[in-house]
């Protein structure tokens, strides 16, 4: 089992990690487990009833005694204590595990480190070297080896070391390759650091998690085979380690005289020792590289109602396509309060309008774009408004409902990053079927691949590219087919998420005129969620401007851009760039974005704002009406109407 | 065309690992203390005619190879040996025409030995192979769907303690309590059953095979239920999956045509290459349950200091695990599109 | 004109191997990456000069050159007066302490296990720079607060995680400072920060070549927001600078096709503004297949037969101004 690569992003000193680790059950269950059975080591003699190297008189009466109060766990083949026994053997077994696992990983760490670090003609030979190792089989030759030589505890951990370190020399390799890709090597590498320095302060603390998982997986791995050599009777006869035991145990009658006792006691021990371990691995994998143990297909939340904050008429419009009113979301923070992502965002859109959502990020526009098709992550919760579709609220719909609405009505241009569209299946097959599941009467037959390069001929991608799958397509090419998938059913809103953000300038400029056309052509409403604000300015009717979770201004695009009136709005146009007057020096805006969790009391951007008075950092502002079609939500507004 | 270059660059690259097992081979049985010469000499059936007859035929009384025997640095370089007359290349030459020597104990040629032993190992790994994979995906797939609820809290512990639990361990366990319940504790076959018609022969062999084959199961569904699971919750993390999910797809329809089949890639690598391991690793299974395989042939010849066997069992196993491995990345090739073959 | 210059570049090329050599065939031709591919350029003290444009441009391997990162295939680089081309490993080391670089990536320029203090400290420790403990916590504490983040004591102890994007860009400007470099190559610097912060680091670069003298490579796709802080810009193509001049006479007077139609392309805030959009067919070019003659001539939309056929050289348009474009060739 391989433990993933490990990236590390809270940089874990000593306490700060045993806190986040203490939290982790399993590891934290693994621990215990295993500190147990090394104290039942070190204390052997204090714990155990007898003394092992005694022989006292030993009669055949005393072999395979059932559990008594003289022997809680009866008796062996021997007629020794069974107890006495698996106490010590812990001391075996785990020597031989440590010690072998100690082996292993120095060699698998070198190797690893050294094949990574310096690539080329080292790493091919190493990595190959490598490879032979792990093909050759590693149990009969062990047997064959100990059998050969001489059956030792010294044998055998010089065996199993000698084995054992294949994984970890990859797992150790991979982590050295992707640390010494990593931008903060390349400026060690440009300050003028040495090798010697780049492995030392930069690979190795790195890579140190990696070989501490392996550690603890290359101990249990070690036990287990310690126990399984000595089982088929290659383990050192002069120490009784668990093994050993089962060795005596299952060779000498125990089965056939109903020992069980003999033969449970001393596989229980090697069970709790891997599976201490094993826990412990899981759980140190887990804090060391956390994996969001949520994904897309959990269960959402229910939606829930409140009625708080009643919006402001923001617009004169007559059955819009969409009206959102006073939508809200949060997130579930286990243990602390909610962060309220969204809260009591409205605005319209009407067929043909294109609305532009501009916000730096973590002002939380995409959940705003999520919540509307109720694709929130399992935490995210919708907690208050409507999304009336033509009168429909698709907040109230049920799953099923919603799913029918989903892509034929309203559909999502996301990121094109490399994993928005499956990448094992081709482009064609996948537009393909969003139209049979919306259109289920459409033939299933040449009719329908006509269709399909129909719509890639609508973005300019070639009919052929059909059957190729996406990494074999162009960061813009991929934009392209998403959009083209988008408009697979002729739906009349598109989301599209920033869609153009990683594009090239000029890539950019033709998929904004390809969306601009689509809708002249198609009559479709875009909501268009960006954050630069040239884009805006030449594609949006509208625009709606959110800060920190909350509408900040909300106008036509003419006011927000020539008459802004809420400073947030003033001063991130002031921050932005414009070609046409490029000695225009730019102004910042001091601090930073509020995280959602953590948001400031009052107005969210009181913090940041040069005009900020008292009241500002006591009370959220309401949204206030400045006109026709424009509202803004700031205390300084309040006297202008 | 790129295809056809990486294929070529897999399979060479197994040969060349396959020939250095098989000299690796040679050498391990020749290095090790306990001479195959004088091992073999301890038969006493055989005559001192026969010793030397299969001296001569192995080339048992030639060196080893060039000058290896000396190691004496300064005879490198003036040996007298004519290296095709060294055991070496005796070997190799009659591992070309297939014959991997002669018992010493039971002086039946090794190849046969193996290939019917082969059989039953293959018989009791491909049963257990088979429900260990049906079983281990399916939970991994449920507990992944529902990752988070006791649900698969319960179902990961279960995994993580079958993965934990020694083999032979489990063995001795299960045949306890089988001894006790009555159902057969050793071999493949009761004694008397080949004058029984066809299918009651197989019934008994069903019989004797379950116990093993439950082992082999229980050991082998642990782990793969980790890895379905662990790759199914990074699958279903995935952007495309939200864009599944955006288009209005179904749960289950996401499942069956987005998520399984990118979670079962990883597995697919997993199962070729415990294949190719377990022909070895049966060991544990065959010895507790004296199973006539592969394993239990290891364990014979080794106490019975039967080279031959030991050599050529050795290099069956070594040969199939990289076979299976050369078979798990042609598979995985093909199966996944972004595979470079450039 | 040598004299004045700072940092030279001379028909710089760089090549990189496109297919693995051990899948190579002997038949098969050998196809390189040509990510830079014969740049010439000039630079003066405390001068900031943009060097602009898309994906696959060369712009960033210019930089790793430029650093010493990686070895040009061909062509000369002099700094004052000296050929820094080929250095080994301790001629180089002296010569990082007069070039320092500002990555993109503020969450990726830092090593997650270090403190602030033990980052901008590292430079010194490499160098060793400093005779003493308190000399070098000195240079720190300056550095640091030359870059923003004072009180410097706050900010010692923390991890990068600890810290937001703008304050991790002014880490590494500090750690690059550290050394008193004379060039600073910052290769995108603010493409990755919000909007609102953007000024922030530019405005501090500006200062910097104020009070510190610093010359600047700035690297971009976004002209804009370099526009009141660059002296030049210098526009490249497929691995070659097709136009450079000063700054109002790149974006004024334009006359390379590319330029021209790059700079129409580029979205500025002003929705009343109706301009006319050169936008140019087909993908970002590949540096692999570089088309024969211009390498613009496949996406030009003035192209004409000659182009097809010769590579343009640069045509002086003004003391300071080139472009190389056929066009231009009376």
């Amino acid at each position: 089992m391989e433990a993933q690569i490990i990236k590390i992003e809270a940089a874990p000193r000593f306490h700060e990690f045993w806190r986040t680790f203490r939290k982790n059950h399993m590891g934290l269950v693994g621990l215990v487990m295993l500190a147990i059975v090394i104290f039942v080591a070190i204390f052997a003699p204090i714990l155990s009833p007898y003394d092992p190297s005694s022989t006292h008189n030993v009669t055949t009466s005393d072999v395979y005694n059932a559990p008594s109060a003289a022997h809680w766990l009866g008796t062996d083949d021997a007629g020794q204590d069974v107890l006495t026994n698996f106490i010590f053997g812990a001391r075996v077994s785990l020597i031989i595990g440590f010690f072998a696992a100690f082996i292993s990983l120095i060699i698998g760490g070198v190797f690893g480190i050294v094949a990574g670090f310096y690539g080329g003609r080292t790493e091919a030979v190493l990595m190959r070297f490598t490879d032979i190792m792990l093909v050759i089989p590693d149990m009969p030759l062990m047997m064959v080896v100990i059998a050969l030589t001489k059956p030792s505890i010294l044998n055998i951990i010089i065996v199993i070391g000698a084995l054992y370190w294949t994984t970890t020399a990859r797992m150790v390799r991979s982590q050295t390759l992707a640390v010494k890709s990593r931008k903060f090597v390349l400026r060690a590498r440009a300050i003028g650091s040495g090798k010697g320095h780049i492995i030392r302060h930069h690979i190795l603390p790195l890579v140190l998690p990696i070989l501490v998982v392996q550690a603890v997986l290359v101990v249990s791995s070690a036990v287990l085979a310690e126990s399984t050599l000595s089982f088929l009777g290659l383990g050192d006869p002069t120490a009784l380690s668990w093994g050993q035991m089962l060795n005596y145990a299952f060779g000498r009658g125990a089965m056939s005289t109903g020992a069980w006792w003999a033969l449970v006691v001393p596989g229980f021990g090697i069970v709790w020792v891997v599976l201490g371990l094993t826990l412990l691995g899981q759980g140190l994998e887990q804090v060391l590289n956390p994996r969001l143990d949520t994904h897309h297909l959990m269960p959402g939340r229910p939606v829930v109602r409140n009625e708080a904050g009643k919006g402001v008429e923001i617009s004169n419009e007559q059955n819009p396509l969409l009206d959102v009113q006073n939508l809200s979301v949060n997130y579930v923070n286990n243990g602390k309060p909610p962060a309220r992502a969204v809260e009591n965002i409205s605005f319209t859109l009407k067929e043909g309008e294109l609305v532009g959502l501009v916000g730096e990020s973590g002002c939380g526009k995409t959940t705003l774009m999520l919540a509307l098709l109720r694709l929130l992550p399992a935490a995210g919760q919708i907690v208050n408004g409507n999304v009336f579709f033509h009168d429909r609220d698709l907040t109230t719909l049920t799953d099923d409902e919603i799913n029918a609405v989903r892509w034929k009505d309203i559909s999502i241009v996301f990121q094109g990053a490399m994993n928005a569209l499956n990448p094992v299946r081709t482009v064609g097959e996948q537009i393909a079927e969003a139209i049979t599941k919306h259109l289920p009467g459409f033939p299933r037959d040449q009719r329908l691949q006509e269709r399909v390069i129909e719509l890639l001929d609508l973005v300019g991608i070639a009919a052929d590219h059909r059957d190729h799958y996406p990494h074999q397509y162009s960061g813009g090419m991929r934009q392209r087919a998403m959009i083209a998938m988008a408009l697979a059913c002729n739906p009349q809103v598109i989301i599209a998420d920033e869609p153009t953000t990683a594009l090239d300038v000029m890539i950019q400029a033709q998929i904004l005129e390809l969306l601009d056309s689509l809708r002249k052509k198609l009559g479709l409403a875009i909501i268009f969620v960006t954050h630069d604000l040239g884009v805006v300015a030449e594609m949006c009717d509208r625009v709606l401007v959110m800060y920190g979770g909350v509408t900040a201004e909300y106008a036509d695009v003419d006011i927000i851009y020539n008459g802004a009136r809420h400073p947030y709005t003033q001063e991130l146009l002031k921050a932005f760039p414009d070609l046409t007057k490029p000695k225009k020096k730019l102004s910042s805006i001091p601090g930073y974005p509020p995280r959602l969790d953590a948001l400031p009391i009052g107005c969210r951007f009181a913090p940041r704002c040069l005009r900020a008075i008292e009241r500002c950092h006591k009370e959220q502002p309401l949204m206030h009406k400045l006109g026709d079609a424009h509202v803004a939500s700031c205390h300084l507004l309040e006297a202008t109407k | 065309m790129n295809r056809w270059r990486y294929l070529i660059n897999k399979i060479s690259w197994a040969l060349f690992t396959i020939l250095f097992v098989i000299i690796l081979n040679f050498f391990l049985f020749r290095i090790l203390p306990g001479d195959p010469a004088r091992a073999g000499v301890r038969d006493p059936r055989l005559t001192r005619e026969n010793i030397e007859a299969i001296r001569i035929r192995y080339g048992l009384d030639k060196p080893i190879i060039n000058c290896f025997e000396s190691l004496n640095p300064v005879k490198i370089g003036s040996c007298v040996v004519n290296p095709l007359d060294t055991q070496f290349f005796i070997y190799m030459g009659n591992l070309i025409r297939g014959d991997m020597m002669i018992s010493f104990h039971t002086n039946r040629p090794v190849t046969d030995i193996l290939s019917e032993r082969l059989g039953n190992t293959i018989l009791l790994i491909g049963a257990g192979q088979i429900l260990a994979i049906i079983f281990g995906v399916f939970f991994g797939m449920f507990s992944a769907w529902k990752a988070r609820t006791s649900l698969d809290y319960a179902s990961l512990t279960l995994s993580l303690v079958a993965w934990s639990i020694p083999t032979f361990w489990l063995g001795v366990i299960l045949l306890f309590w089988g001894s006790n319940n009555g159902m057969p504790i050793a071999g493949m076959s009761t004694p008397g059953m080949s004058s029984y018609p066809l299918f009651a022969q197989w019934g008994d062999i069903a019989r004797h095979m379950f116990l093993p084959t439950l082992t082999y199961t229980i050991v082998y569904m642990g782990e793969y239920m980790l890895i379905m699971r662990s790759s199914l919750l990074d699958v279903l993390s995935e952007d495309y999956i939200l864009t599944a999910k955006a288009k209005g797809l179904s749960v289950f329809q996401i499942l069956k045509d987005h998520a399984i089949k990118n979670a079962m890639l990883p597995l697919v690598t997993i199962i070729a290459i415990n294949l190719g391991f377990t022909v070895g690793g049966v060991v544990q299974i065959e010895t507790v349950f004296s199973w006539p395989g592969l394993g239990m042939t290891i364990v014979e010849a080794l106490n019975r200091r039967d080279f031959p066997v030991l050599q050529g069992a050795f290099l069956l196993i070594a040969v199939s695990v990289i076979v299976a491995n050369l078979l798990a990345d042609l598979a995985y090739s093909y199966l996944d599109p972004r595979v470079k073959t450039e | 004109m040598s004299k004045d210059n700072f940092l030279e570049v001379r028909g710089l090329k760089k090549y990189f191997d496109a297919d693995r050599p051990s899948l190579r065939f002997a038949s098969r031709e050998a196809r390189y990456i040509h990510a830079v591919d014969g740049v010439d350029f000039n630079l003066r003290r405390s001068e900031v000069i943009a060097l602009v444009g898309e994906s696959g441009c060369g712009k960033s391997t210019l930089a790793l050159l430029l650093m010493g990162l990686e070895e040009p295939t061909s062509g000369t680089i002099l700094f004052e007066g000296r050929d820094i081309t080929h250095l080994n490993d301790s001629e180089r080391k002296d010569l990082r302490r007069k070039i320092q670089m500002v990555f993109q990536d503020p969450y990726e320029s830092l090593n997650p296990t270090q403190t602030i203090e033990e980052i901008i400290n590292e430079p010194l420790v490499v160098h060793g720079i400093g005779s003493s403990k308190s000399e070098r916590d000195e240079r720190v504490k300056k550095a640091m607060e030359d870059s923003g983040l004072k009180p410097a004591e706050v900010y010692l102890k923390r991890f990068p995680h600890e810290l937001s994007g703008g304050q991790r860009q002014r880490v590494v400007i500090a750690a690059a400072l550290v050394l008193e470099p004379e060039i600073l190559l910052a290769d995108e610097p603010v493409s990755m920060l919000d909007v609102s912060i953007r000024a922030e680091i530019i405005n501090l670069l500006a200062e910097l070549r104020i009070t510190r003298q610093i010359a600047v490579i700035f690297i971009t796709h976004d002209l804009g927001s370099v526009g009141f802080f660059a002296d030049r810009v210098a526009v490249m193509y497929l691995g070659r600078i097709v136009e450079i001049g000063t700054m109002l006479e790149v974006l004024e007077k334009t006359e390379h096709p590319y330029t021209k139609a790059l700079i129409s392309v580029i979205p500025v805030p002003n929705p009343r503004l109706r301009r006319e959009r050169i936008i140019l067919k087909g993908e970002t070019p590949n540096p692999i297949d570089v088309p024969a003659g211009c390498r613009f001539h496949p996406r030009c939309p003035m192209v004409m037969s000659t182009c097809k056929a010769s590579d343009p050289p640069f045509v002086t348009l003004s003391k300071t101004h080139q472009a190389a474009c056929l066009l231009l060739v009376k």
